[in-house]
This record gives structure tokens, sequence and C-alpha cells, in this order.
């Protein structure tokens, strides 16, 4: 801190010296891309498909991997890593880390690296290859053919993860973001777990950004995007998708404040009552456990909490009143 | 050994980084600041919910004189907790640095009194410790803790911002009635209620009384309705639900037949220990998952993250 200080006096600013020495130049980022790949989502989007102006997964896919090769390209040091959601599990599919540390002593000879199979690309589509068997043999094992919500959830807590593992290493660090493509319908059971890996988000300032590549769209990653400082998009014509990605998600952190990207439409902060799942006005708090009712009850349904006793405090709040009793 | 630059520096360093944790973690919570300054206790800022207004106020008042008074400090508390709900927990935390107390009156019925009207009071003592604190926070059921430096300090003021465990009894559960404003289009113009100023674009509007308000959490400032959003009540959500302690592995143990040990932690893909191999480190297992983590992974899911990622990744059969 001593050769700080004696450079302070001619640099004159300390904070910018620390941001020079320990951040790497404003450009690099680490993006970890979130995939929906639940079945039920996709085979029920190819079976309504309403000609050319949709996508089916494969063309979805080429798009997505040839945005990955151009964030890769953007700037030699940026890192990627792909996790797929599943409805039955979730997994890393890629870390362009990975390839560049020798572990277990398997470092590859340059000329093996060149190879087609090896390509980040090559890569990416074996691992999903192997994440979709994987999933089939869950199905198998349980028998079951009921619908399910992808785990969104569990992808956006193995990315944060993974950002702070990457943070937990020697600066200088690159700049964290991740982005989702989601189709699936938003699960009610999750809205805990995701709030939050939001939140978790907001501390470490990582932007959650989405693309949406369903027909609806998703309460959950609009807040995201709102409270991380994240951009929401679903593209309106999903057969240019690739377009969309570049000019909207590839650029950096640093750079996204000069350029005009989607504007957020309003977001729904309106909670949802937990007897009926409706989105509500106002509501009754449930004071132990903060759960959400839409009428009077004399019974809170999650904690057992029983209100009947205590009518006289379910008058509103007066500002600067003693209570009378 | 003392703390640098002075007490009071650190001391309002500390109570800074408490106010902008304590509202991040409890945000529907209100706090208000008392300052006892020549054996009078005096109020510096009301119970409210904006952080910004507490720091400010506390920035521009930092002068020490006098001695301290207990009774009067915990007599005017008591004069302001008074009006919370009884569905509301009502606390006090008092940072200590005198070596006595100098009262009016008799400083155990103010104790008394606190213990009846179900305050809890804590002290985070900066000096040395001191019978009538301890005794303080015994018979309200707080926490006494007494710094050794500055660092020590500052860890002993942020245990405070979690919510302490609620007996039953004490807590009489009532329903609250909460409004859930929509956030305004760009470009609306309204006057706003708090600052009765025209504004553009932005701000809230009161589902009741249709009245704009600037930010949330807040109380309608026209018909009292506490305006909250959704965001807001699932802050607190993680303390109902907590992620299960994780268990230590170790790192001779093997699966018979189900799994192997599996090499990479699930939450970052780090290397994890493995009998004969050279990454050291210990290697953690979820009681209800079974996937096991790496201990960096650990301390962020039980204190930032509150999700495992195992459990959020796997799928419970429907029945």
């Amino acid at each position: 801190m001593d050769i700080l200080n004696n450079i302070e006096s001619s640099v004159g600013n300390k904070h910018l010296l620390l941001y020079i020495m320990w951040d790497l130049a404003d450009d690099v980022s680490l993006v970890i891309v979130v995939v929906d790949v639940n079945p039920y989502f996709w085979v029920e989007k190819a079976n309504a498909s309403t000609g050319t102006s949709d996508i089916d997964f494969e063309q979805f896919l080429q798009h997505v991997l040839a945005f990955m090769n151009a964030i890769l390209l953007l700037n030699h040091m940026n890192y990627l890593a792909v996790i797929a959601t599943g409805s039955d599990s979730c997994s890393f599919l890629y870390e362009s880390l990975a390839g560049e540390s020798v572990s277990d002593g398997e470092g590859k000879p340059p000329s093996k690296r060149m190879n087609k199979h090896h390509t980040p690309s090559a890569k990416i589509v074996r691992g999903l290859k192997d994440f979709v068997s994987k999933e089939l043999a869950f199905k198998t094992e349980r028998k079951d053919n009921g619908k399910r919500y992808s785990l969104l959830s569990g992808s956006l807590s193995m990315a944060l993860c993974y950002v702070q593992r990457i943070l937990r290493q020697d600066p200088p660090h690159p700049h964290p973001r991740i982005l989702c493509f989601q189709g699936s319908p938003d699960a009610s059971q999750q809205y805990i777990a995701v709030m939050n890996a939001i939140f978790s988000a907001q501390r470490l300032m990582v932007p959650i950004d989405s693309c949406m590549v369903g027909s609806q769209h998703s309460a959950f990653l609009q807040q995201a995007a709102h409270i991380t400082g994240g951009i929401y998009m679903k593209p309106p014509h999903p057969e240019g998708l690739f377009e969309y990605l570049m000019m909207v998600f590839a650029t950096d952190l640093h750079s996204r404040r000069f350029l005009q990207l989607p504007r957020p439409t309003g977001v729904d902060f309106r909670a949802s009552c937990f007897c009926h799942k409706k989105t509500i006005d106002t509501g009754f708090v449930c004071s132990v456990c903060l759960s959400i009712f839409c009428k009077h009850h004399k019974e809170c349904s999650t904690c057992g909490a029983s209100f009947s006793q205590n009518k006289s405090s379910f008058v509103t709040g007066q500002k600067r009143k003693l209570s009378t009793n | 050994m003392d703390f640098r630059p002075s007490r009071l520096a650190v001391v309002a360093n500390c109570v800074e980084a408490f106010i902008r944790e304590f509202f991040d973690q409890n945000p529907l919570s209100h706090l208000g600041i008392i300052t006892i300054r020549n054996g009078i206790a005096s109020r510096l800022t009301d119970l409210s919910g904006s952080p910004e207004a507490h720091i400010k106020v506390l920035r521009g008042n930092l002068e020490c004189a006098g001695d301290a008074s207990i009774q009067n400090a915990l007599d005017l508390s008591r004069s302001f907790l008074c009006q919370v709900p009884t569905y509301g927990h009502r606390e006090v935390m008092l940072i200590f640095s005198a070596l006595g107390t100098c009262d009016p009156g008799d400083v155990l019925e103010s104790v008394r009194n606190c213990k009846e009207e179900n305050i809890r009071c804590s002290v985070v003592g900066v000096a040395a410790e001191i019978y009538i604190c301890k005794l303080l926070c015994e018979k309200t059921g707080g926490i006494y803790s007494v710094a050794m430096n500055e660092a020590h300090l500052k860890e002993l003021v942020l245990e405070h911002v979690a919510p302490p465990p609620a007996l039953a009894e004490a807590a009489v559960a009532s329903l609250v009635k909460m409004g859930f404003p929509q956030r305004g289009a760009e470009g609306t113009i309204a006057l706003c209620a708090c600052h009765r100023e025209v504004k553009i674009g932005g701000g809230y509007t009161c589902p009741r009384c249709k009245a704009r308000v600037c930010e949330l959490p807040t109380e309608c400032f026209i018909c009292g309705l506490t305006l909250v959003s959704s965001p807001h009540l699932a802050r607190s959500y993680h303390h109902l639900f907590p992620v299960p302690v994780f268990e230590e592995v170790p790192l001779d143990a093997k699966f018979s037949g189900i799994q192997e040990l599996s090499k990479v932690c699930y939450g970052c893909q780090q290397l994890l220990p493995l009998a004969g191999s050279k990454v050291t480190g210990v290697r953690l297992v979820c009681p209800r998952c079974n996937k096991h983590f790496c201990f960096d992974c650990d301390v962020y899911i039980h204190e930032s993250l509150h999700n495992c990622p195992g459990c959020e990744s796997f799928c419970e059969p429907q029945t």
C-alpha cells in the first residue's frame, strides 16, 4: 500500500489507479448462457408451429451456437459457460475456462485443439446429447408423463456459484453476466428460489438478461431484469434470432451505456395471492410468515398462525397515532 | 490499542454499514436513531424505512460530549416503540462506549418496563464489559457483546441485522392489509404525494386512493395504506425456508454401488478432494439432495444465495 501512496500523490486519484490495477479492461466479460431445453416445451412448440415465423429447436440451437462463437471472438479473454435447464435436472454443458487449465494431466497438443471435434460448438452439442439422454433415463425410471416446468432456479443457482468461483480467483476478473433463454412458462413453486437467486445476483452486481423464445412473457425474468439491471426481450420475429442476439446481448457491460437497448415495457410487481394464485392489488399479509391472501382468513395456510383473536389490529397503520388500548 | 482515527468515526462507519445491511435484509422494517449526549437522550431520526435519510442525518450530527444515561435512552426508545403495532417486533440496540451510566432515577425500573413491553434490548460495548448492560440484556432477552478491535466491532454490529427468533406467545399473528401498486409508465405526469411536486414518469399509484408515491416500501401519504412490492416480501422468505446445514464427507468414504464420489463441485464445477488426488480441501454434502459441494460454495450458499443448487435442480415426482 506504500507503493500506492507514493503513486497516488503523482497520479492524484487512488480509485482510478486501483481500478486500472485490479480490473481487466472494460470489455472483458464472463457470459453464462442458461438454455431452456425442456422437451415438453419444445415439442409443444413444434406441434403448434404456425409456419415460417417460428423456429424449432434445431434452428434455435444454430442461432445460439453462432452467437456463442461470436462472444468468444469479440475478445480473446472472454469466458463462456453454458448451462442446460431441463425439466428433471440441470447441468453444465461447456466451460471455456476448463479447456485452458490442465486437469488430471490431460493437456491436449495444439494440433488436436484445431480439430473440428474440439471446437466449442462441437463440445456443446456433445454435452447436450449426453444431457438429453440422462433426462430420458430419469423419465423412464419414474414412468411419469405429467407436464413439467423447467428448473430455472437450479440453473440460476449454479450460474451464480460459478460466478463466485471466477470472482474468487486472483484478480483481474472479467465482468460477469447471465443470459437466459427461456420458453417454458413460470412455475409458481419456484418463486421463492428464483427471487433468492435474483437478490444474490443483485448483491454481486451480475445483470440477468433474458431472451424469451416462447409465446408468453415471464414475470420472474422481467423482475430479474429490473432488479439486477439486465435486459429483457421477446423478439417479435424469432426467425431472425441471431440478429437480435448480436445487436442486443453481445456487447459487454461497459459499452451498453452507448447503445439504444430495448426499454423495459413495464414490470408487473403485483403479488399473487397464495390461495387462488391470481394477481391482486391489495391483499392481507400474515405478520408471521408474510404469505399473501386476497381476503381475510381465520388461519394462515402456510404457517398455521390463527388470526381470529386479534381483529382489532387489522386496521391499517395510521402514522403517529398511539394505540388506543 | 484503541480505535483509529477516533472511536466516534469507527462507530459511525459501523452504524452506516448496519443501516444499509438492515434495510437490505428487512425491507419492511423501520429504524430510528437516538443519541445520548451530556446525559440527555435526543431523537436524531424518527422510525422510518428509508436508509438514505438516516445516513444523511447521522453524518451531519457527529459530536460527542458528556456522560451517557441508559435510563433516558431506554425511556425515549420506549415512547417511540409503543406506537408499533402488536404484530411488530420491538428492539433496541445500544452501542455503548462509556464505562458507567449517570441516571436521574432508578435504571432498573426502566429495565423492568422494557421487559414488560416486550422490548428486546441488545448492547454492543466498545470499551469494557459493564454490569448494568449485562443485566439489561439478560432481563430483556438480548445479546451483550464487547468489541476487541475495529473489525470485531463491525462483525458484532452486523450480527444484529438478521431477525432474531421470536417466541410464539410474544408474536401475536395478525393479517395486515397491504397494497401492491403498479409502476407508472414512462412519460406520465402526476403530482407526487411525498414531495408535493410535479413528477414525470415512473412512480407508483396507490391502489386505494390513487395517489402517486415515489418509492417503495412506504405508507401512502393520503390514506395510510402500507405499499410494498412483491420482491420486498420475497426478500424475507429465505428466513422461513433455510437451506439445511451441509455435512462433511470423510475423504476415504466410498458409496457402495449406487454412485461414485463426484469429481467436481456441483455448484461451481471446481475439482473436489478425492482420496489419492493432489487437491486439498473439504467436501460437503447436502443432506436433502446428496450432491457434493466445495467449502466456498457452502459459505456462499448459506450466507448469500439461500438456495441449494442441488435441491433446486431436482424435480420431485408428482404424486
